[in-house]
């Protein structure tokens, strides 16, 4: 057993000195500018979500997953299922993603797909190379290509967002405006399936802080009037 | 006068009938209004209580999350979820316990920092002291415990780090080990056992120890920011001159208090809980998988300190030696004052450095058990562990050599 926690130890701090060896190590994540009171922003991307991405991930934990079930449309009918996925990996559920990866993750993750012939999905993702996930977003996004990519040029020492290394080459359905708009949606309804909670949980929080404070004056004043005699005590 | 007239009220009525049988009078008296705590507590003075109202309340919303939770590794995580989601206000009661959590922590610290800076633990109060350290073990292990239960990413490997340490204990360390995991690896059977612990066990012991603690500390009395004893002078009637009963006068200013801390609390539970990962990690959003490893597998922040020094360490048995000194010096701590007065007030220029050498110590040792390593960390995490032991152990010397300051006769303020 003595060897089992060395090894721990080992995997412990060796996977700490090699955190996250991405291809694009200067790519910082760009801000997802969601606006998580926006219901019609939630609702939209979950409309995008149900068209889109719904044939592959789940949202497990969700309540409207639930209903989905309970209406018949259950995990055996989803192509989740299906035992041949490219290379073996079912797509993840995305019910606590926005929890496990943060928004700004997820937004530019959408953002940052590009051509790569080399791949059998015809695209590749600068947050995760060689990510099996297909060319979905393409049609909307239109085609990107990598403009600068630092392993051919050495290394780069300022950081990045993903438009500095990627470049449109082909419009897709949508403008890059609408393209962008769409995957605020999608990054809002995900952190939405993240937190459901979440648009209560402020509402409420304020009203306990301003009840708080007035409590807190009120207990304030009645600390001062009993103690009003102490110091006079001797 | 008024003494015999609230005499013959406490025998009158249902309270009469209830005293004759049950010291319910005497109690309050004893412990409340006839407590007479010194008039010149401070800000520090308001975490003790402040300890008490977060233990309440994670009992409280305790109750209501095991209605509602599964303690099986088929069942925990999507019971987390569950709560979270379909319970009606289960967030609500879900972000009391894990902010509870850390809430806990950082008002047991502040506590026990007070008692350190003004001597609370001298002699008569050793007692206090060693049944508070028994108490903040408990809790160490009540908080671990109960990490493991919502049976994340992190739930699950941090635990299996943690019972670990078993396996270094010689001869019987896999004896141990196995026993405390109910099997050769970590799983479901390990999830229920510790379910057990952190639900019935600890918490009863904890409930034990305070109300322990609590009698120790009404017996000698409570010390004060001047560490001098209120009870050397008293009026005819036998109550210190610069006493006053702990209810009303402490109730209602630990009252204000409390408003103070729930508003920090509730902004905290409502706006940030998870404090950007350190409250609650994101990897923790990932159900439990044994066979993938998280990039990087730190403890929660109360534990980091005795981390870093397991970390800073390089033979691991003499790290978990060092993790446990580490707690072990602080039970001592009453042996190793030597000082003439209690309060840093009073005490010389050394024990003043002494006491910022040790709470930077403390802080840096936390800061760097929470982040990755790197070789200045590990320099760093290795005088930090240096100056934390050498704050206790030459304790002895500079506290007994230093000049110290006159004692007043009466409490200042």
């Amino acid at each position: 057993m003595k060897r089992c926690l060395l090894a721990i130890v080992t995997i412990l701090f060796s996977s700490i000195v090699s955190a996250e060896e991405g291809q694009f190590e200067n790519l910082v994540l760009s801000h997802a500018p969601i606006d998580r009171s926006d219901v019609a922003s939630i609702k939209r991307g979950a409309k995008f979500f149900a068209t889109n991405c719904m044939s592959c991930h789940t949202l497990r934990y969700l309540r409207y997953d639930k209903l989905a079930q309970e209406a018949g449309i259950t995990y055996e009918k989803m192509p989740l299922n299906v035992t041949s996925w490219p290379y073996g990996i079912t797509p993840p559920d995305l019910s606590l993603e926005a929890s496990v990866r943060g928004v700004n993750w997820i937004y530019t993750y959408l953002h940052s797909f590009y051509t790569d012939a080399e791949r059998p999905t015809g695209v590749n993702n600068l947050l995760v190379p060689n990510s099996a996930m297909s060319n979905i977003l393409g049609p909307y996004q239109g085609e990107q290509v990598l403009v600068n990519d630092p392993a051919a040029e050495g290394v780069i020492y300022h950081s990045v967002e993903w438009y500095g290394l990627l470049n449109l080459v082909k419009e897709g359905s949508m403008t890059s405006e609408q393209y962008d708009a769409t995957t605020i949606d999608l990054t809002n309804f995900l952190a939405y399936a993240s937190e459901p909670y979440y648009a209560e949980q402020h509402r409420i929080g304020w009203w306990v802080i301003c009840f708080l404070i007035v409590l807190t004056f009120m207990l304030y004043f009645l600390k001062k009037e009993y103690w009003k005699d102490v110091k006079k005590k001797d | 006068m008024t003494e015999q007239v609230a005499d013959k009220k406490d025998q009158a009525g249902v309270l009469g009938w209830i005293n004759k049988r049950y010291p319910l009078t005497d109690f309050w008296r004893k412990h409340l209004s006839e407590y007479y705590a010194p008039k010149n507590f401070n800000f520090w003075y308001f975490f003790g209580s402040f300890s008490l109202l977060v233990f309440v309340s994670q009992i409280v919303s305790g109750i209501w999350l095991v209605m509602e939770y599964t303690p099986t590794a088929d069942g925990s995580f999507t019971s987390v979820q569950h709560i979270m989601r379909e319970v009606r206000y289960g967030w609500l009661l879900r972000f009391m316990h894990t902010t509870g959590a850390s809430a806990f922590f950082a008002v047991v610290y502040l506590h026990m920092y007070r008692g350190l800076i003004y001597g609370s633990y001298q002699k008569p109060r050793e007692l206090v002291w060693l049944v508070g350290m028994v108490i903040y073990l408990m809790l160490l292990m009540e908080a671990f415990t109960g990490y493991v239960l919502p049976w994340g990413q992190m739930s699950y490997w941090g635990a299996a780090v943690i019972t670990s340490f078993a396996s270094a204990v010689p001869y019987v360390g896999n004896m141990i080990l196995v026993w405390l995991r109910g099997g050769f690896g970590l799983s479901g059977v390990t999830l229920h056992r510790f379910f057990s612990l952190h639900v019935i066990a600890i918490p009863l012991l904890l409930c034990v120890m305070i109300f322990v603690h609590l009698v120790a500390l009404h017996h000698v009395g409570s010390n004060n920011p001047d560490g001098i004893d209120i009870k050397e002078k008293k009026n005819s009637r036998g109550i210190p001159l610069d006493g006053i009963p702990f209810h009303p006068y402490y109730t209602v200013k630990d009252l204000m208090g409390v408003g103070v801390f729930l508003i920090v609390f509730c902004y905290i539970m409502f706006f940030a809980p998870t404090m950007g990962g350190i409250f609650l990690e994101a990897d923790n959003s990932i159900l439990a998988n044994p066979m993938v490893t998280p990039p990087e597998i730190s403890p929660v922040w109360y534990m980091t300190p005795y981390y870093a020094m397991l970390r800073a360490i390089p033979n691991k048995f003499f790290g978990l030696i060092t993790m446990a000194s580490a707690i072990a010096v602080m039970f001592v701590l009453p042996w190793l004052d030597r000082s003439r007065v209690r309060s840093i007030r009073y005490k010389g220029m050394f024990s003043k450095v002494a006491i910022v050498i040790f709470v930077v110590s403390f802080v840096g040792l936390a800061y760097l058990g929470h982040e990755a390593v790197t070789p200045l960390r590990t320099l760093m995490s290795r005088i930090l562990t240096f100056t934390y032991f050498g704050f206790f152990l030459l304790m002895p010397f500079y506290s007994k050599f230093e000049t110290t300051k006159r004692l007043p006769e009466r409490v200042t303020e």
